[in-house]
């Protein structure tokens, strides 16, 4: 049987004199009655080991210690599917029996446990745990407070409330009242 | 008889087990007996090409089929017997080459003389072809093992390059690198060797 692939010695352009030689040695015939010699062989070995068979098939009916009863031979044809009508009524209704008792568990509802301090423990006295993946608070920087003095003489607005205390007059004006309030006002502190 | 009542009658009947296996036994050996007769000769030619001795090779034969016999049960899965078989007893041959002791040359020599056809030839001629073979068989001795076992296999018209990597279970491209650096290494043996004469 030759397929399409060739013999890499028949690719070949040129034969050399040791491909001359491998080739003699292919070509040579087997020698008469082989397949006889290995035909006798193989049958001597399947004799052999048919009688270890046998002797060892002996050995293993004597030493056996339970014997089986053999399967019963069901002659009717009606007998054999009454048979097989109970085997698989009896199994149905067994599985049937046993998935009728058995009653799916109801999964609990979720309960949420009031939190309990334990006792003799440290309570966490209503400290807030922040992440720490948070930016900390900026501190703007500290601001100095300056005194800022201011004399009663040099004050107008005084100056001008006592004017008009010592005048008389009735403090109904505008100008009265914007003083008040100017004397009323702390002094404002300037940042630096 | 209707169909169910078929089927349920089917598959509860039990058969008779010894008959089935007596049959099976019969098969397998009349399978295996027709292989015999078909392979042995090509078995016992790539056996030769190794062992270049008569009796190994028959041996090695007889031993490929006994492996044979021992797997009969998966001969009907076998796609291509013939690479199957020739692969077993390449194996075997292997494995006997591996542990044998090197004969000296002068016994393959005298093989040769006495296997190889040479009609036609006289006494003398039929010595020197002899040791010319013998001469080329050891240089081919020298060569690399993988490069040395696809030129043998390569040499058998029989099988093609595909056969012979499915024997030697490599690809196919592998077996035409390694046939052509065998075939350089055996070019630089023979031309030393004709050069120190």
């Amino acid at each position: 049987m030759k397929s399409a692939a060739q013999n890499p010695f028949d690719a070949s352009p040129e034969s050399s004199a040791f491909e001359e030689t491998l080739r003699l040695i292919a070509r040579l015939p087997a020698p008469e009655g082989i397949e006889e010699r290995v035909q006798a062989g193989l049958r001597a070995r399947l004799n052999s080991a048919s009688s270890k068979a046998a002797s060892d098939s002996a050995v293993s009916s004597k030493a056996r210690i339970l014997h089986w009863p053999k399967a019963q031979q069901l002659e009717s044809a009606w007998a054999r599917t009454a048979a097989a009508a109970a085997i698989v009524f009896i199994v149905a209704g067994g599985g049937w029996c046993i998935s009728s008792r058995i009653q799916p568990v109801q999964p609990q509802a979720a309960v949420a446990l009031p939190r309990v301090s334990v006792p003799g423990g440290f309570s966490s006295a209503g400290a807030m745990r922040t992440p720490q993946t948070l930016n900390g608070p900026v501190i703007a920087p500290a601001m100095v407070v300056v005194p800022q003095t201011v004399s009663p003489a040099t004050n107008p607005a005084t100056l001008t409330g006592r004017a008009q205390l010592h005048r008389g007059k009735p403090a109904s004006t505008g100008s009265t009242a914007s003083a008040k309030s100017a004397a009323a006002q702390p002094t404002t502190p300037v940042a630096r | 008889m209707s169909a169910g009542q078929a089927v349920f009658s089917g598959w509860m009947e039990i058969a008779d087990k010894a008959e089935f296996d007596e049959a099976c036994q019969y098969a397998e050996e009349a399978a295996l007996a027709g292989l015999v007769s078909q392979y042995s000769g090509t078995l016992y030619r790539v056996a030769y090409s190794v062992l270049r001795n008569s009796a190994d090779a028959e041996d090695a034969v007889q031993e490929a089929f006994l492996r044979v016999l021992r797997h009969r049960e998966t001969l009907h899965e076998v796609r291509d017997q013939r690479v199957w078989l020739i692969r077993i007893v390449w194996n075997v041959v292997l494995d006997r080459k591996r542990r044998s002791k090197t004969r000296p040359e002068t016994d393959d020599v005298a093989e040769l003389a006495r296997v190889l056809p040479a009609a036609g030839l006289s006494a003398e001629e039929r010595a020197a072809a002899a040791q010319h073979h013998a001469h080329v068989l050891g240089c081919v001795e020298q060569l690399p093992a993988k490069e040395r076992q696809v030129l043998l296999l390569s040499a058998f018209e029989e099988l093609n390059s595909v056969e012979i990597a499915a024997v030697l279970g490599i690809t196919e491209s592998s077996v035409r690198s390694r046939l052509f650096r065998a075939r350089n290494l055996m070019a630089g043996l023979l031309s030393h060797t004709r050069s120190l004469r």
